[in-house]
């Protein structure tokens, strides 16, 4: 029993009829993020997954935290970074960038944002961005985890100086309120907006779709990246298989076809060979930002208060 | 009806056996759950913190929000009795021209609402909206984006919510004297007279049961405030939604969950109070059944059929739209650009070859199906009981079957986990996560009051002699229940038990945390279809689906509540029941009386 947030566009399929051609019969439950990160913390006392992937690191130490999760070394613990994972129940899939991304051909690259601080603080950008409506998406999150976390300051209200507050108030304050149910590129295709948050893995299918050409812009601090992992369920009763089928699921072989089939950025260094070569160059370019992880985990849950309650208007 | 002594009623076994049934599983499913999550988010480490209180009093956000849900829910209160009123009397009362096409466009709503509709009239009335692009023409200088803030949503939001008097309000019209009006007429008073001085106060019951579901309905508003209302109109669902979901906020999301349910409950309070301040039975004890009425000043008369294929339009525009809609690419959807000639089955196909394919309909037909019959079958004898016995007893455990309109669904959720993850005596020592059953539960708790309320009602709409001359005779109370009363409460039970059906098909809130793994409803696959992460299709699958939802719900309309009218003209040949007059107690809305109604059409969807 599988418990991931990254079983749409077909992947959940794919991952069906890969597992079940090497022996494993795996059932997939979908769910976003934060529900399927909820469903794993209230079944904690009678679980009912054996695995979960996909979620990121903000969702897997939430669970952690409430010590749903088992400690197991996958096999190919040597190929991926420890870093990016907590090095002892979660590890690391599949990196994510959270970007902001514009128009580009309205916007030629020299006129276009430098950071995501230029949105509020320059004019022409003013009411041109598309802000979020809702802090429920871990993208969203990471936006904010991204632009606080350059604000920390033990003595602010949450860990975070009133200069880092005020950039939140601004955000809110300039920006063009998401609409419900219409994506941020079809605003863009019909000229509502011209910028706004994107992770990177979806860029390539909605430029085609709705037939418009975006770049992103990489702030001087770098971007946030969020890291898919994946972790054993504390209190299975299929533990011994599932730690064979976690083995097999982050091996280099299987993670680089599924990142050939689905254009994602494999952690593993081996699987990263085999995925799409504009990816892994768009990714060996890309400056990391960062971010102190327990520092934003420990607050996350108070800032997406604050700002519901305090900024979003 | 008048009110009855505690110790009498407990003498009765039928009363103690329901008692008994219904106080373990108020217990069980009711208290114990929510008190656990209540605790669980209150007191998170045993003790109580204002925290939440101080939190959201000081949001400038949180309480425009609650002010604008608080404002729209009283705005449709007042519009959806007005045009609610107006669409069921040029629909049953009046005679008009094509009364049944127009009845066919305003019973739209019965198959389709959420975030769907909204979008529906977006495409009409929003900046790129057909009707929008019709006026800019004309008038060159209006603003294309008039069509957003508070006037929207309540526009929307009124047409879109009828469908209970369609159905309710209706057929209590059905009920009221004809005798009466005639006499009225033959003494000279006019259409208008006649309206206002009988027909209307007849309804009074049922609009008060319906105006407490109106205001519920603003109360929780969520998705046309999400697409219409813009910058200035946002409401406080989607805000307690992003709280339920986050740990640490939950008593944030608790608390506005509890302030919204509590003034349900004032407003069902208040509703009860002016019910009962009036008379409403008609006087007449050999009843007739009602006659479409002429308007007979013309110029009235040209107006009122005008509006009345005015609104027309305005129902059946945006599901018109919906079914082209779903066969044009996603893209197109989102700019609201659509070009006739790229109009394909492909989302159809995409939707439905899927892997998990039809299983899904059939998982949510089947719960759904469950769901509304045991929670309508159980709640007829419980209906039954507080509605003929009136005291405390009778009066806690009603409010206390209202409880799950205080919490929102996750909440409910959340509790059953947390309550009935370890074997708990409650249920038999059993462990209910995991299992089927525990779905089941939910689904049937999330449904208790608003069939209650709607039973209750139709209950009091018997006429009670019936049932005491049965008892004169030597009928045993069981007796007269199957005989006598269930034959005239069924037409109603059947309208409650689909509407339930309906809105249970594609329930997400509850799902996602009860679901067994293997047996998935519906609304999971829809949620995984339709999310922004699905890309571009999802916005074109969630049309899909709303028109398939539209088929499965348009039959069960068709088949439960167009067959059931037919029941009741067959019935009405039984000896066993005569023709009732129509004689609502205070405080209760009538539903259909038996017989009556045999002359007109009552099924929605024919």
């Amino acid at each position: 029993m599988v418990y991931t947030n990254s079983n749409g566009e077909g992947r959940g399929e794919w991952w069906t009829a890969k597992a079940a051609e090497a022996g494993f019969k795996i059932e997939i439950v979908g769910a976003g993020g934060a529900d399927a990160t909820n469903k794993l913390i209230a079944e904690k006392n009678n679980p009912i997954a054996d695995v979960a992937f996909g979620l990121n690191n903000m969702y897997f130490s939430q669970i952690q935290a409430e010590d749903a999760l088992e400690a197991y070394e996958p096999s190919w613990a040597g190929e991926v970074d420890k870093e990016l994972g907590d090095g002892e129940t979660y590890w690391p899939l599949v990196k994510q960038a959270i970007l902001l991304g514009y128009n580009s051909d309205k916007i030629p690259a020299d006129k276009a944002p430098q950071d995501w601080t230029d949105l509020w603080t320059k004019d022409e950008f003013k009411d041109r961005y598309e802000r979020v409506t809702g802090l429920g998406t871990a993208t969203a999150q990471l936006v904010f985890a991204g632009i606080l976390s350059r604000y920390q300051d033990d003595s602010g209200d949450l860990g975070v100086s009133d200069e880092g507050w005020k950039q939140v108030e601004q955000y809110f304050q300039n920006g063009s309120p998401a609409v419900a149910k219409t994506d941020l590129f079809a605003r863009i295709a019909s000229g509502e907006v011209d910028m706004g948050q994107m992770p990177s893995s979806i860029i390539a299918e909605r430029e085609k779709s709705f037939n418009v050409n975006v770049e992103t812009v990489v702030p001087s601090v770098g971007v946030p990246l969020a890291v898919e992992q994946i972790a054993l369920v504390k209190g299975t009763e299929k533990k011994e298989q599932t730690q064979k089928f976690i083995d097999w699921f982050g091996s280099a072989e299987v993670q680089g076809e599924f990142a050939q089939q689905f254009n994602a950025m494999p952690v593993n260094k081996e699987a990263a060979a085999q995925a799409n070569p504009e990816v892994v160059d768009f990714f060996a370019d890309l400056k990391q930002q960062d971010i102190d992880w327990d520092f934003v985990q420990e607050n996350m849950g108070a800032w997406v208060e604050k700002i519901e309650l305090e900024y979003m208007t | 009806m008048s009110s009855t002594a505690v110790r009498a009623m407990v003498r009765s076994p039928f009363v103690l056996i329901v008692g008994a049934v219904l106080t373990w599983f108020i217990a069980a499913f009711l208290v114990w759950p929510n008190i656990n999550v209540l605790i669980a988010t209150f007191f998170p480490d045993g003790s109580f913190s204002g925290r939440a209180a101080e939190k959201l009093f000081s949001s400038q956000r949180a309480m425009k929000a609650l002010g604008n849900s608080f404002l729209l829910a009283v705005a449709l209160s007042i519009t959806v009795n007005l045009v609610g009123v107006f669409i069921v009397l040029v629909t049953h009362y009046f005679r008009i021209r094509g009364s049944r096409i127009l009845f066919l466009g305003y019973a739209s709503t019965f198959i389709y609402g959420g975030i769907v509709l909204a979008a529906g009239y977006k495409f009409i009335y929003g900046d790129k909206g057909i009707v929008t692009s019709l006026l800019v023409k004309v008038f060159p200088g209006m603003d294309p984006a008039w069509f957003s803030g508070f006037f929207a949503v309540l526009v929307v939001m009124t047409f879109a919510t009828t469908t209970n008097h369609m159905l309710f309000v209706a057929n209590a019209l059905k009920g009221v004297d004809y005798q009466t009006i005639e006499a009225a007429r033959n003494l000279g008073a006019s259409t208008w007279t006649i309206l206002r001085r009988i027909v209307l106060p007849m309804l009074k019951p049922t609009l008060f049961a319906v105006t407490i579901l109106s205001f519920l309905t603003g109360l929780g508003a969520l998705s046309a405030p999400q697409v219409l209302g813009g910058r200035d109109f946002q409401t406080i669902t989607p805000m307690i939604l992003t709280f339920t979901n986050s740990p640490t906020s939950r008593d944030l999301a608790a608390l506005l969950a509890v302030i919204l349910g509590l003034a349900t409950i004032l407003m069902l309070a208040v509703m009860s109070r002016l019910e009962k301040g009036g008379t409403y039975f008609s006087v007449s004890k050999v009843s007739s059944a009602l006659q479409k009425q002429d308007i007979t000043n013309p110029v009235a008369n040209v107006v009122v059929h005008a509006v009345a294929y005015l609104l027309f339009a305005v129902y059946t525009l945006p599901v018109v739209l919906i079914v082209l809609y779903s066969f044009a690419d996603g893209a197109a959807i989102q700019t609201g650009e659509l070009a006739f000639g790229s109009l394909t089955l492909e989302n159809y196909q995409r939707v439905l070859t899927q892997q998990s394919g039809l299983r899904p309909f059939i998982v949510s037909v089947v719960y759904s199906a469950l769901a509304a019959l045991i929670a309508v079958g159980g709640l007829l004898f419980v209906a039954r009981l507080l509605q003929k016995y009136k005291n405390w007893v009778a009066s806690v455990f009603e409010y206390l079957l209202h409880i799950p309109w205080i919490l929102p669904s996750a909440l409910l959720a959340l509790g059953l986990i947390i309550s009935y993850d370890h074997p708990n005596p409650l249920v038999g020592g059993a462990v209910l996560t995991g299992t089927t059953v525990i779905l089941l539960i939910a689904f049937v708790t999330v449904k208790i009051p608003f069939t209650l309320r709607m039973l209750k009602a139709s209950f009091a709409s018997v006429n009670s002699s019936l049932e005491e001359a049965a008892a004169i005779m030597g009928a045993k109370t069981l007796y007269v229940f199957r005989r006598i009363l269930l034959p005239l409460v069924l037409p109603a039970a059947a309208a409650i038990t689909a509407l339930n059906f309906n809105s249970l098909l594609d329930d997400y809130d509850t799902a996602i945390f009860l679901a067994h793994p293997l047996v998935q409803p519906l609304g999971l696959v829809i949620k995984a279809n339709t999310d922004g992460a699905e890309g571009v299709d999802g916005v074109a699958n969630t049309f899909v689906y709303t028109v398939l939802l539209m088929v499965i719900t348009g039959v069960t309309m068709y088949l439960v509540y167009g067959r059931s009218s037919r029941e009741r003209s067959r019935k009405k040949k039984l000896p066993a029941v005569p023709p009732a007059s129509q004689v609502p107690g205070p405080g209760l809305p009538g539903t259909p009386v038996a017989g009556e109604d045999a002359a007109q059409p009552a099924a929605p969807v024919r």
